[in-house]
């Protein structure tokens, strides 16, 4: 318990720490690593609350999408590589407050909502993977198949969009 | 091995490594591969192993002479190279400034097999000697630059304000001197460091950490690693470890005296005393080129040599390019005042929209970064320098350093040549179709004077040629197939290009199978017309000639309508879509054509002086080089040249690079280049 | 104990895929080649360029050691004799891999070279066209295992191997296997001859060997996880269950060797091409026949 504990607090830190290097740093990739291991913390942060699964999703899905994150941030911002010492803040006083109005509603969250009594023991990793395969192609499945069919039309209508533009560009 | 060796006294396990040192050399040849086999040298064969670059190589290998402008590039590229490093000269002149060869041999496969076996001995003997000295040369110092904080594509050889942005250039090199200038053993020049030395004057700094110095020996306060003597670091081409720190803006951004003028790069009307944020657009503001100078550095490891090792003008340099050129190519300042005037927030959309646009509509950041002269993948003697948009190249400035050869022997008519020097200096103008213009000049010159050539001769001149063509296109293909990542096949070719060298009719006929084997080889690799086809496709015009022409569906072959090749059977070889793919079908095509053209002539020599006596007038003539119809005009008079005019088929490629290259992806691109078999030593400005 | 044997196994194997690489690059085989270059390494200068991101340089090839140790401790190399058996095995196996992304970017990035760069950035396009067919056939396999752990699933390829059962994951899994390890014929990030040695360019000595260290064990990890699951693990007669799947490993190490030696460099565009265009639809197909099979043969 008292491992798992430690565990928590210290990938918690973690993930704390290298999402503030997110907005320290001067360099863009930097910053995308940095939010990748910022994820990557909290990825072990759910390993360490017996949550395997997700855990190990969570770790998966962050290495792959931060990096192609970062390749847009290069291709697309100026000074990637942080000669001019930018700055990865802009908009201050919004993103304070909405930052602190985000994590004040986290914590009421976290402190008012009543979890009701503790687990003692949470079941097996393979007994919770089992679960949450029910779950989604069960009750969730409706929700999830919705979302990720939105998803694909989007992605689908984003190309078809890029791509008539250029051609009409071609034969202007 | 005075500047090859590492610094420091043997113990057990540096015996060990050294003796491994001398099992695994990896070799990196100038000026390139390609004419080392010309030159007859196998050096997979002879032990030596490839090496991808510089950075892994651990021997120069000099084969032939080398012109002036390639040993400068080629000292770059043994600073860039790792110690323990070594220099071998086959049958090479004058060396500097690179150092002084550690092991000399003459051109002959049998010289190279012993020399790398000395080397192996000077290796697993003298890779650590406690008195190795640096490596300085000129062409590693001299480079004091300006580059604009803002656009790093703005290089300038003197002070002054940027075209593009009106901010005052920031001197590159000579901000390292100005840091190290109180501290005479960190000074940048050879010359002050051993002054330095001599001064009895030692401090003791951490390898990784350069602002720790100290009068004595001891440990890093910081982590606890031995401090090595300062000077130690200086010692090469590039500072082992020390190298540390960077020069960039963001140490001058913490550091920047008092002084000091701040800016900011997109802004550079807004100026303030000290560092801060930019009202519009709230960038960290940059000191200007003021701060520059006084950004105390001292502690900061690095010496000049170690800057143009690194730096962007090596020839063949890994880190030729950096992340700075990555940023902003020529951002309109109207555009970005315009737009952060009623915001503070930098719209992306607005920022880009005046960066110079790829035709796929993507605004993104362009690098140049070069290839060559000394790139292993490339001609050697092929200056490249490509602008990268992301991976696709948006344009390309093709050089070829090494071809006042060719112009010098054009206009060495001039001075009025004797006739049998002038087609020696032709012959050795181009390592790699010497044959070729020896012959050239002979029958450019033979029919200046009226000469009829006796038909044996020329039957065998022929058969020589066509060795040649062999040996020049079995060299393409082991180039042109490493580079596919074909190593076996590539290997193969090599050790077969090595030994055309000098081969007469009955060596070539107990090759001709293996040859045959290996063409088959590579004719039934699978995937590889896939991977070719499309790439570098050029459209057959008047002025394309060779391979390249016939592989784009043109009979352009001078030796069609030779008699004497009529009599040995000649029919070209020619192929419709004129792209990489169909190139490499000609030359395998030309290659089995060669094997028999040779075995019907029976004889190969190219021996002998063209006799014209002391005739007078006017000759040309055109003979297919490997890579092309040469053609060459001459006058004569009383057995002299006075005049020669040259015309080369490499020299047309070379214009073509530009168009061949534009909106390729970067490795199709370097595929395209490499299928032409471009030899920059025959270019004629 | 356990912890020791296979970190020692992985090493071994290590050390027999370096032997291997070198004879499929020079068709030597030299047994003791492996020791010579990697003690000529040690030896060698090491050296950080200009202006590099130091920590990012430092890191890449730390990180590209752990992720190839990460992915070979979920995976078994004989009943009892795997670091840990993850519930999650199978998709811990592609969590480990993705970190090889990261650490070829990192190290494209650190050396502040264009070369390094470019083969850095080239990797994240190879990882959009290999990291489906990496999921999508152990999909496949998982639901024949009907288990995510690694060691049941060698235990459902009692009767028939996967590789029988579904040949046409098989032969996906391989080639991404390939590409995610970056050998050739994919081997856009280090393409000797075109970018002079890539994300390996700005590396030497003994940053350069610790960076060919990980890179063969990541090679061990992918020939080993194509043996979990799809040649029945340690599953084989007469020889003890650890000698079959070294055994199984390496031959699967030396397939792709010897295959990638025999392929010209592929183009990004035609492998990216190639996957989408085919390898998924075929991967789909594979999920779905294994599905069928799944239901119609209990």
């Amino acid at each position: 318990m008292h491992a798992q504990t430690f565990f928590i607090a210290f990938f918690g830190l973690a993930a704390v720490w290298f999402g503030v290097a997110v907005f320290r740093t001067s360099s863009m990739v930097r910053s995308a690593l940095a939010l990748l291991f910022s994820q990557t913390a909290i990825g072990a942060m759910f390993l360490a609350m017996q949550t395997e699964f997700l855990g190990v999703l969570q770790i998966m899905m962050m290495a792959t999408e931060m990096s192609i994150m970062a390749i847009f941030m290069v291709m697309y911002m100026m000074d990637p590589g942080g000669l001019g010492a930018m700055e990865m803040t802009h908009q201050k006083r919004f993103s304070i407050a909405a930052g602190a109005i985000g994590g004040g509603a986290a914590l009421a969250v976290a402190v008012l909502t009543p979890w009701g009594p503790v687990v003692a023991q949470a079941p097996a990793a393979a007994q919770q993977t089992r679960a949450l395969g029910l779950e989604l192609l069960g009750r969730s499945m409706l929700v999830f198949e919705t979302a990720g069919v939105t998803i694909l039309t989007a992605m689908i209508a984003a190309t078809a969009v890029a791509v008539r533009r250029r051609e009409g560009k071609a034969a202007r | 091995m005075i500047h090859g060796a590492r610094r420091g006294a043997w113990s057990g396990l540096r015996r060990l490594t050294a003796r491994a040192q001398a099992q695994m050399l990896a070799a990196i040849v100038v000026p390139g591969p390609e004419v080392a086999a010309a030159l007859g040298l196998d050096l997979a064969g002879a032990g030596l192993l490839p090496a991808a670059s510089p950075r892994h190589a651990s021997v120069l290998v000099v084969a032939g002479a080398l012109p002036a402008q390639l040993r400068e590039a080629a000292a770059v590229l043994y600073a860039q190279m790792m110690r323990p490093r070594a220099v071998m000269a086959l049958g090479a002149g004058t060396l500097a400034p690179l150092p002084g060869a550690d092991v000399v041999a003459e051109l002959s496969q049998p010289a190279l097999l012993d020399a790398v076996r000395r080397l192996r001995r000077a290796i697993a003997g003298g890779a650590f000697r406690r008195d190795a000295a640096g490596f300085d040369a000129p062409v590693l110092r001299s480079r004091t630059e300006y580059v604009c904080p803002m656009h790093p594509e703005v290089v300038r050889d003197e002070p002054g304000s940027c075209p593009k942005c009106g901010m005052t250039l920031v001197p590159r090199e000579a901000q390292d001197e100005g840091g190290h200038a109180p501290d005479a053993v960190d000074a940048s020049t050879g010359m002050e460091m051993e002054a330095g030395r001599g001064g009895g004057e030692s401090a003791y700094t951490c390898p990784m950490h350069p602002e720790v110095v100290r009068d004595e020996p001891g440990s890093c306060p910081k982590c606890g690693m031995t401090l090595v003597p300062r000077e130690a670091q200086d010692e090469g081409g590039h500072a082992p470890d020390a190298v540390d720190a960077s020069t960039g803006m963001e140490m001058e951004a913490g550091r920047g005296g008092g002084e000091s003028a701040y800016t900011c790069p997109m802004h550079p009307e807004v100026v303030r005393d000290e560092p801060g944020s930019c009202p519009k657009c709230g960038m960290t503001l940059v000191p200007r080129a003021a701060a520059a100078k006084d950004a105390p550095e001292a502690g900061h490891a690095a010496d000049a040599a170690s800057e143009a090792a690194g730096g962007r003008h090596a020839p063949m340099d890994p880190s030729g390019a950096e992340h700075s050129a990555a940023a902003h190519t020529g951002m309109d300042h109207g555009a970005m005042d315009h737009v952060a005037g009623h915001s503070t927030f930098m719209s992306m959309v607005a920022v880009t929209r005046d960066l110079p646009r790829s035709p796929d509509g993507l605004p993104m950041d362009w690098i140049e970064v070069p290839f060559g002269p000394l790139f292993p993948g490339l001609p050697g003697g092929l200056s490249l320098v490509l602008t990268l948009d992301g991976d696709t190249v948006a344009g390309a400035a093709a050089q070829a350093p090494v071809a006042a050869a060719a112009a010098a022997v054009a206009d060495a008519g001039g001075r009025g040549l004797p006739a049998a020097e002038f087609a020696r200096r032709l012959g050795a103008m181009d390592p790699l179709a010497p044959v070729a213009y020896r012959l050239l000049a002979r029958r450019a010159l033979e029919c200046a004077a009226g000469v009829e050539p006796d038909s044996r001769g020329a039957r065998a001149r022929a058969g020589a040629a066509e060795r040649e063509r062999l040996a020049s296109h079995l060299a393409w293909l082991a180039v042109f197939l490493g580079r596919l990542g074909l190593e076996v096949h590539a290997r193969r070719s090599w050790g077969l290009a090595a030994s055309m060298r000098g081969a007469d009719a009955a060596r070539i006929a107990g090759l001709a199978a293996a040859v045959r084997v290996l063409v088959r080889g590579v004719r039934r690799t699978p995937l590889l017309e896939t991977r070719l086809a499309g790439i570098g496709r050029l459209a057959a015009d008047g002025r394309l000639r060779g391979p390249v022409a016939r592989a784009a569906g043109v009979a352009a072959d001078g030796r069609v309508g030779d008699p004497v090749y009529g009599a040995l059977g000649f029919e070209p070889v020619t192929r419709p879509d004129g792209d990489a793919r169909a190139r490499l079908a000609v030359r395998l095509d030309e290659i089995e054509q060669s094997l028999r053209l040779v075995r019907a002539a029976g004889v190969l020599d190219d021996s002998g002086v063209p006799g014209i006596g002391a005739a007078s007038g006017t000759g040309e003539a055109l003979v297919e080089t490997p890579r092309g119809g040469a053609r060459l005009a001459v006058s004569v008079e009383r057995g002299r040249v006075t005049a020669a005019r040259l015309d080369t088929p490499s020299t047309v490629l070379l214009e073509r690079i530009g168009s061949l290259v534009a909106q390729c992806e970067l490795g199709d691109a370097l595929t395209a280049v490499a299928s032409l078999d471009l030899s920059p030593w025959e270019v004629v400005a | 104990m356990t912890t020791v044997a296979v970190l020692a196994a992985l090493l071994a194997g290590a050390y027999a895929v370096a032997v291997l690489e070198a004879w499929a690059r020079t068709g030597r085989m030299r047994p003791g080649g492996p020791l010579f270059a990697a003690a000529a390494l040690i030896g060698r200068e090491s050296f950080v360029p200009r202006k590099p991101d130091r920590l990012f340089f430092e890191a890449a090839p730390v990180l590209l050691l752990v992720a190839a140790v990460l992915a070979a401790a979920v995976l078994p190399w004989a009943p009892g004799l795997v670091i840990v058996d993850l519930a999650t095995g199978a998709l811990f196996v592609n969590a480990a891999f993705a970190y090889v992304l990261v650490a070829l970017i990192m190290a494209g990035w650190g050396p502040d070279g264009a070369y390094a760069m470019v083969g850095g950035w080239r990797f994240l396009g190879q990882l959009i066209g290999y990291s489906m067919l990496i999921v999508m056939p152990i999909t496949a396999v998982a639901m024949r295992a009907e288990s995510l752990v690694t060691t049941v699933i060698v235990d459902s390829q009692a009767g028939v191997w996967n590789i029988v059962y579904q040949p046409l994951g098989f032969v996906l899994f391989f080639i991404a296997a390939m590409a995610l390890a970056f050998l050739p014929p994919f081997d856009l990030p280090t393409a000797p001859g075109e970018l002079a040695g890539g994300v390996e360019a700005e590396y030497a000595g003994r940053r350069l060997a610790v960076l060919r260290l990980a890179r063969a064990l990541l090679v061990v990890a992918v020939a080993l996880a194509t043996t979990v699951f799809y040649l029945g693990g340690w599953r084989g007669p007469w020889l003890p269950p650890w000698a079959w799947t070294g055994l199984k490993t390496l031959a699967v190490a030396a397939a792709m060797f010897a295959l990638g030696g025999r392929l010209p460099r592929v183009r990004e565009a035609h492998f990216l091409a190639w996957c989408w265009k085919l390898g998924i639809p075929l991967a789909l197909l594979n999920i779905f026949v294994v599905g069928l099979l799944v239901l119609a043969v209990p």
